[in-house]
């Protein structure tokens, strides 16, 4: 399904699966039971990581409503050496 | 047969609430009308003002006007409705968890390798490492993007 979101939407970028949400627990993003099934879900976040691993900015909302915008993100990313 | 006329403010009032909460669909997809919904709640206060005149003219004016029993009726659904609305956009998109381990700025972001929708494993050391196709050189960096997303 991934794999046809990413057509449809004409996505260039990595598309990743976290099916046991084992990433998701590492970063501790985790949402139990959220999912409209029940499913373990990922709270919203998002993060800049430069070139050594290290992260430069962090994001995660207190309304899932409201995400970073992408012009806040590219900005965030031109300041990267 | 009854001269009174239709409340139709009653009406209105009802069909703006019920667009503003309709549109909500319409107008998340824009992040200027979705963070915070001010034009839905243009709608219901619209709506609410129409029903609380049609209201006024159905009590004060019974002669002319209809909408005695429908008024409060529709009065009520649209309270429902409003209260639903808040009660989403304002509590339940809030309900999310304290993620207090999530790694902060400064912190190394912990590796990971998971399979992308070629089913390839991928992972952060290589898309930091790796030259992007069209310049040669590895990236500056990366953004990760977690998302509410299942299936």
């Amino acid at each position: 399904m991934s794999r046809d979101l990413c057509r449809k939407a004409g996505y260039t970028f990595p598309f990743l699966s976290d099916p046991k949400a084992e990433v998701i627990r590492r970063y501790d993003l985790l949402h139990a039971a959220a999912g409209a099934n029940g499913q373990d879900i990922a709270r919203p976040a998002e993060f800049l990581v430069d070139s050594s691993g290290v992260i430069r900015w962090a994001n995660l909302t207190g309304d899932y409503r409201v995400r970073a915008r992408p012009e806040e993100i590219i900005a965030e990313a031109r300041k990267l050496p | 047969m009854s001269q009174r006329r239709l409340n139709w403010f009653l009406l209105l009032g009802f069909v703006l609430c019920l667009a503003g909460f309709a549109s909500y669909l319409l107008f998340a997809q824009f992040p200027l009308t979705r963070d915070v919904p001010w034009v839905n709640f243009l709608l219901f206060a619209a709506g609410f003002g129409f029903l609380f005149v049609g209201l006024r003219r159905a009590f004060g004016q019974p002669q002319q006007y209809r909408g005695k029993i429908f008024g409060p009726i529709l009065a009520f659904l649209s309270v429902l409705l409003v209260g639903f609305f808040c009660f989403v956009v304002f509590y339940m998109t809030r309900q999310l968890p304290a993620s207090a381990g999530a790694p902060r700025v400064g912190d190394k972001a912990p590796e990971f390798v998971l399979p992308d929708t070629n089913d390839q494993p991928t992972s952060l050391s290589n898309l930091l490492s790796t030259p992007l196709p069209n310049s040669g050189v590895a990236p500056k960096g990366v953004v990760l993007v977690f998302y509410r997303g299942y299936w």
